[in-house]
């Protein structure tokens, strides 16, 4: 195995395009993969010494953009995903254990997409986009059009994950992120991201994005259009759990069973749609 | 496991040390094997349960899960470089106290995690000790002392 630690991100597709190139975030998910002799790379493009790669800025617009390099512990602890966007922080927040969030990235996160992952229910609420760059140049690839199957995104041989885009935090917007997992660090047996808006007591628009019950992140945009133009009372809550816990196509696995995880998903969707509105009505924070 | 070795300079526990190793080998590898320092324990080998956490740079990192070429040029602290003056930290003597370690394998993980806790939050309530140990498995189960361990840490620890 040979290893490379190139200076730009140019450097880094250049020699991601050699057929047997993987290229290494934080290590979290590839190490342990490579230990466990599941995965050897011929070629290991380390991205860690690409400067800014792992910055966190705000767009000329107010979005926020995460650099792939920025780690979980990072983006738990950036005073900029406020509002709509709160869900990405706290889904980074709930990854894995401290010493683990210290290393495992961003990037790294999305590009692995495992079913059962905090960030990509987290990212698809919250409407962004992720960029990525190969050797074809940049491209931009919404949220919900990234994520393919199990551990597969639309991200083609050489290309890497550059950054997050996030829109703005709009006023009248609040987000959320709930996890429930059978102990603390572990995978999602279910997760719940929203992003909700209000005003004058009324939904305008409503984001809400599963993860750990379908081999992808996915939401229910008919169901998530039904609350809009109304407040939100608790049939409503029922009707949009209902309809999600019918669009899963959960595993039974060692976390739980298909049928455990339809059961407890309306509940988990009512507590983090209520967690949202709450922000917003200032019944919480 | 074959392909060039890497040359990788880091400092370990104060010292300057060199190493040369094939890519694939984790910083924990090199510590236990290359340079002897078994107190990082290897229980797992991916990343769950926190026997092998050592300071990079002064931040808590899963020794299984940091490829040692990634290492190159920083610091790296083990539980054996948290002794001051050949005596034990106030971290460990405060671990030896509280009657926190049953078997052991567990302790240098949990040292570390502890230590790297104290040095951000010198006063930690009992839950921030239990979120900042939380990836650290003890399969005695004796988390309880533990947790009286780090309070009884914290008491000693000059005031910041």
């Amino acid at each position: 195995m040979h290893f490379h630690e190139p200076t730009s991100l140019d450097e880094a597709v250049a020699l991601l395009a050699s057929g047997g190139a993987r290229c290494l975030a934080g290590g979290a998910s590839l190490v342990p993969l490579m230990t466990a002799g599941a995965m050897r790379p011929e070629h290991l493009v380390s991205l860690r010494r690409i400067a800014g790669l792992d910055a966190i800025t705000v767009d000329a617009d107010g979005g926020v953009t995460i650099g792939a390099m920025a780690t979980h512990a990072r983006v738990a602890a950036c005073d900029l995903l406020t509002g709509g966007n709160a869900a990405v922080r706290e889904a980074a927040g709930q990854i894995a254990h401290p010493a683990i969030r210290t290393m495992g990235t961003m990037g790294g996160a999305l590009a692995f997409a495992e079913p059962s992952a905090d960030y990509p229910c987290a990212v698809m609420a919250a409407d962004a986009a992720v960029v990525a760059r190969g050797p074809l140049g940049r491209r931009t690839i919404p949220a919900d059009a990234f994520f393919v199957g199990a551990m597969v995104t639309v991200l083609q041989p050489g290309e890497v994950v550059e950054a997050l885009a996030l829109p703005p935090a709009r006023p009248g917007e609040a987000g959320a992120y709930l996890k429930f997992s059978r102990v603390d660090g572990d995978f999602a047996t279910a997760c719940i991201a929203v992003r909700l808006a209000l005003a004058d007591g009324a939904v305008t628009g409503a984001r809400v994005a599963v993860g750990g019950c379908a081999p992808i992140p996915y939401r229910v945009p008919e169901a998530e259009m039904a609350l809009v133009g109304a407040p939100l009372d608790p049939a409503a809550v029922e009707r949009l759990g209902a309809a999600y816990a019918e669009a899963a196509d959960p595993p039974s696995d060692f976390r739980g069973s298909a049928e455990f995880r339809r059961m407890i998903l309306p509940g988990l969707i009512g507590r983090a749609v209520a967690r949202a509105a709450a922000r917003l009505t200032g019944d919480d924070r | 496991m074959s392909g060039p070795m890497v040359a990788v300079q880091m400092t370990v526990n104060g010292e300057p040390v060199a190493v040369a190793t094939v890519v694939e080998r984790t910083l924990l590898d090199v510590l236990r094997d290359d340079l002897g320092l078994t107190g990082t324990k290897n229980g797992c080998g991916m990343g769950a349960c926190g026997a092998c956490n050592v300071l990079i740079d002064g931040v808590a990192h899963r020794a299984c899960l940091s490829l040692a070429v990634t290492v190159a040029g920083r610091s790296v602290t083990t539980v054996e470089g948290l002794a001051e003056g050949g005596q034990p930290s106030v971290v460990q003597q405060a671990f030896l106290d509280a009657g926190a370690i049953q078997c052991g394998f567990c302790m240098p993980g949990m040292i570390v995690s502890a230590t790297e806790l104290l040095a951000n939050n010198p006063r930690p309530s009992r839950e921030e000790i239990r979120v900042g140990l939380s990836g650290n498995l003890c399969r005695c189960s004796g988390y309880v002392k533990v947790v009286e361990a780090v309070e009884l840490a914290a008491r000693r620890l000059p005031a910041r």
